[in-house]
């Protein structure tokens, strides 16, 4: 049973390269997604996308991802499609009309986001998050209380979100009609059961610090840890892959 | 190993004492069990035992607690935990990282073990737990056993000379728990440490520890080793503590004129003492 | 009358949890589920209420099958106790916290305000205290609460006693012995054994998602291959009238070797030491 980004064990390529790599690579490919809005190549992005996805064996999970941020990216497609009139007239609206503009931008939206979510979720798929935040303190000198923080922070989402779906799940037998209704009812009804949550969150987190603490978290530094993260071959040629790819977005933009 | 001298203890936010006059001697390498009712102060004392009171909660605090030698007020508790490890009530929120490995290294390396000592101590601590084929799980997937094994092991690859845990069984069922006693015991006898365990299932207690302990309204009512303590039987359960069931048949016999041998902890000692009285 | 007819369910698609399992508990019975953890019990507790569907087979509360009800309509005739009170508990007072089950079925009123108030003074509460103030026990017995207020004809209840001394253990379970006395259907996961013998009249042995065995408690208890196989242990007076015909045959009829509670074995061993 594997919760929302959280580490799913492997030994693929994508799971032995240096945590900052893939972090870094996740980052500028996203970032060349959004740098052009030349459907065919993020097009191209999409499929090299699925196939890191295949080539560590997520496909499910990215398959889960790519509907939820498809939901979203209509939402934002349809808005573009109705207010953003250009090119040939396709269908006439009171305030304007739909074009072939219209619809060419409304699709790349939905391939950007598309493109651009996946490497960002893979990599906390295949990296795990102590792994992630000791590279960070070796690597980049980050100081380890911030990248503890954050790493404790992404750790406990799934616990909470286990105690969000108890709450639910204990609340609805109770009567609370959370198994009925639209959204916004259940939104509505949600709000109350913040504050158990909230209480076993503090109560939670407290207790954390605590056994962080008695396990000798003060006295860490970035020579405490064990695992080195050298740069290898492959992590090279991953970093001159990404910058790649962003100078070809952004020269595909710019010609 | 740990010392107890004349301890009171008051939460700031609380208007009486949790544990009042507290002197308590626990040597080296024994095995000590506390329990009592709930409200009874028993975790606390475990927090004065690992430091976690006073340097954690703030309080009134009266007396004195020594820990290998160390007053637990003027040490740091980080210098307190290189002698005491604990582990906590609540599992998930002891868990710190993802992976059962790097959640063991993580102590290790806080504390500045060698690295080319570290794989050994990884190794041998999670042997010890008997979960060495879990190394590379993700702890999310596994069983609260399972997990309570981790928190265990990740407290023994530092090697504590005082292992501190609360209600460790809390959450298992009666075969993980039984064996996460066995495991401990085991490890505590083959490197001397120093065991303190609070606990409900008293049946456990009974066959596991060297020392009993009885906490009621925050004082100590008995120390003492089990056969002794499950001797005052009906006592012990106007205190809320319940007897093993074949120790409360024996007392209830002996009581009748039926048994007059000395006090059963387990259904093994029992069931040899029936026989004697009934064949 | 709950029934589970050849019931298969899993988690996430692909974990299987229940391989199979058919029982029917009706009215009136007080029944144990005991295993160990990852057995099964909590998922099959969980279809009862329709918190779970099954992915095969069916469970039909009173001839329905939960396929066709929502968990929420399913909550008035089925009261369901989680084992950690918390994820139930969110209101600010105590009094709230029992009206909140009524308000969640729309039946506040007079009625709901007089259940409240006896439910109140028979469990000794504080109408005005802040449930998250008050200790675990008391949690748990003001969860129960929750749902002994609104009288439901089932109850179900995951692990009861996990985490509570003895004197809250023996409250917790009096009260779920006189709900049973006055009609209501118990269905319970419990680990502890003592409590499972002193109080179940039935028990239904879970082991891998299958039903290992079921029957009068103390039948089941005293089957040490269906609890072996199930890695459970008997409670200690029945483990202890179970060895001593084993390590004396003279006393394979003797009545110590069916005694199954502690005065049954204080009275037969009074018997045969008379003798």
């Amino acid at each position: 049973m594997n919760g929302f980004l959280e580490y799913v064990p492997g030994d693929s390529l994508l799971h032995r390269l240096n945590p900052m790599a893939k972090i870094a690579f996740a980052v500028l490919f996203a970032i060349a997604c959004f740098c052009t809005s030349n459907l065919i190549f993020l097009a191209a992005m999409l499929v090299l996308g699925i196939a890191l996805a295949a080539s560590c064996k997520m496909m499910r999970p990215a398959l889960g991802l790519m509907k939820a941020v498809l939901a979203f990216s209509v939402i934002l497609a349809v808005l573009l499609l109705l207010t953003n009139p250009s090119g040939d007239v396709l269908v006439e609206l009171p305030w304007g009309y739909v074009g072939t503009g219209s619809v060419l931008a409304a699709l790349t939206t939905i391939l950007r986001l598309e493109a651009a979510a996946i490497p960002l979720f893979l990599a906390f798929y295949v990296t795990k998050l102590t792994d992630l935040s000791n590279a960070a303190v070796k690597v980049l000198h980050v100081p380890y209380k911030y990248a503890f923080t954050f790493a404790s922070t992404v750790h406990f989402i799934p616990v909470f979100m286990n105690d969000m779906a108890a709450i639910m799940e204990a609340q609805t037998a109770r009567g609370v009609e959370f198994d009925q209704g639209g959204i916004v009812k259940k939104v509505r009804l949600m709000v109350p059961l913040c504050v158990p949550l909230l209480v076993s969150s503090v109560r939670k987190t407290n207790s954390a610090a605590i056994a962080a603490e008695v396990r000798g978290f003060d006295l860490r530094t970035r020579e405490s840890g064990y695992k080195a993260y050298p740069l290898t071959v492959a992590d090279v040629a991953v970093l001159v892959l990404a910058v790649a790819l962003l100078a070809a977005a952004i020269l595909l933009q710019v010609l | 190993m740990i010392h107890i001298q004349d301890f009171t203890f008051r939460y700031r936010e609380s208007e009486r004492p949790v544990v009042e006059g507290v002197t308590l001697d626990i040597p080296a390498g024994v095995f000590a069990g506390i329990t009592g009712a709930a409200g009874s102060g028993k975790s606390t004392l475990t927090y004065a035992m690992n430091g976690i009171i006073p340097h954690c909660y703030p309080g009134d605090f009266y007396g004195t607690v020594t820990v290998d030698g160390v007053d637990t007020c003027t040490a740091t508790l980080t210098d307190l935990s290189r002698a005491v490890g604990s582990v906590c009530q609540d599992i998930d929120s002891q868990i710190v990282t993802s992976i059962v490995e790097d959640e063991v290294l993580y102590g290790l390396e806080n504390f500045g073990v060698p690295h080319d000592r570290i794989e050994a101590r990884v190794t041998e601590a999670l042997e010890a737990m008997g979960i060495a084929d879990l190394r590379e799980r993700a702890i999310a997937s596994l069983s609260g056993g399972q997990k309570q094994k981790v928190a265990i092991a990740s407290v023994l690859a530092l090697h504590p000379k005082v292992l501190v845990l609360d209600e460790p069984t809390a959450e298992l069922d009666p075969a993980s728990s039984r064996q996460v006693f066995e495991l401990l015991a085991a490890y505590a006898r083959d490197n001397g440490t120093t065991v303190v365990v609070v606990e409900q299932k008293i049946a456990l207690l009974s066959e596991f520890a060297d020392v009993l302990i009885i906490v009621d309204g925050g004082r100590i009512r008995f120390a003492a080793p089990p056969r002794e303590v499950l001797a005052h039987s009906e006592e012990l359960l106007e205190l809320g503590v319940n007897c093993p069931r074949s120790t409360t048949l024996m007392n209830r016999l002996a009581n009748a004129g039926l048994y007059t041998g000395p006090v059963c902890c387990d259904v093994r000692e029992a069931s040899e003492a029936l026989l004697e009285v009934v064949a | 009358m709950i029934e589970f007819r050849d019931v298969h369910a899993s988690y996430d698609e692909d974990i299987k949890v229940l391989d199979g399992v058919s029982f029917q508990i009706p009215d009136g019975e007080f029944v144990a589920f005991v295993g160990t953890n990852g057995a099964g019990k909590s998922t099959t507790m969980r279809l009862m209420n329709g918190l779970l569907k099954p992915d095969a087979g069916q469970v039909l509360l009173d001839g329905v099958p939960t396929t066709e009800l929502k968990t929420s309509q399913i909550a008035r005739r089925v009261g369901f106790l989680f084992q950690n009170p918390d994820s139930q508990i969110c209101c600010s007072t105590v009094r709230e916290e029992l009206l909140f089950g009524f308000k969640a079925l729309g039946e506040e009123g007079p009625d709901a305000e007089a259940a409240v108030d006896g439910v109140i003074r028979e469990f000794g509460f504080d109408a005005d205290a802040d449930p998250f103030l008050l200790n675990r026990g008391t949690r748990q017995l003001l969860a129960l609460a929750s749902i002994v207020v609104l009288a439901p004809p089932v109850v179900i209840l995951d692990e009861p006693t996990t985490g509570l001394d003895f004197r809250e253990c023996m409250k917790v379970m009096g009260i779920i012995r006189r709900l049973n006395e006055v009609g209501a259907t118990i269905v319970m996961v419990c680990h502890d054994m003592e409590v499972v013998a002193d109080f179940a009249r039935r028990v239904i042995v879970m082991s891998a998602g299958a039903v290992v065995d079921d029957g009068p408690t103390f039948d089941v208890l005293r089957n040490p291959h269906a609890l072996g196989r199930a890695s459970l242990i008997p409670p200690q007076v029945v483990d202890i009238s179970l060895a001593l015909p084993l390590m004396d045959e003279r006393l394979v009829e003797s009545p110590v070797a069916l005694a199954n509670t502690l005065d049954e074995m204080q009275a037969a061993v009074s018997e045969e030491a008379g003798r």
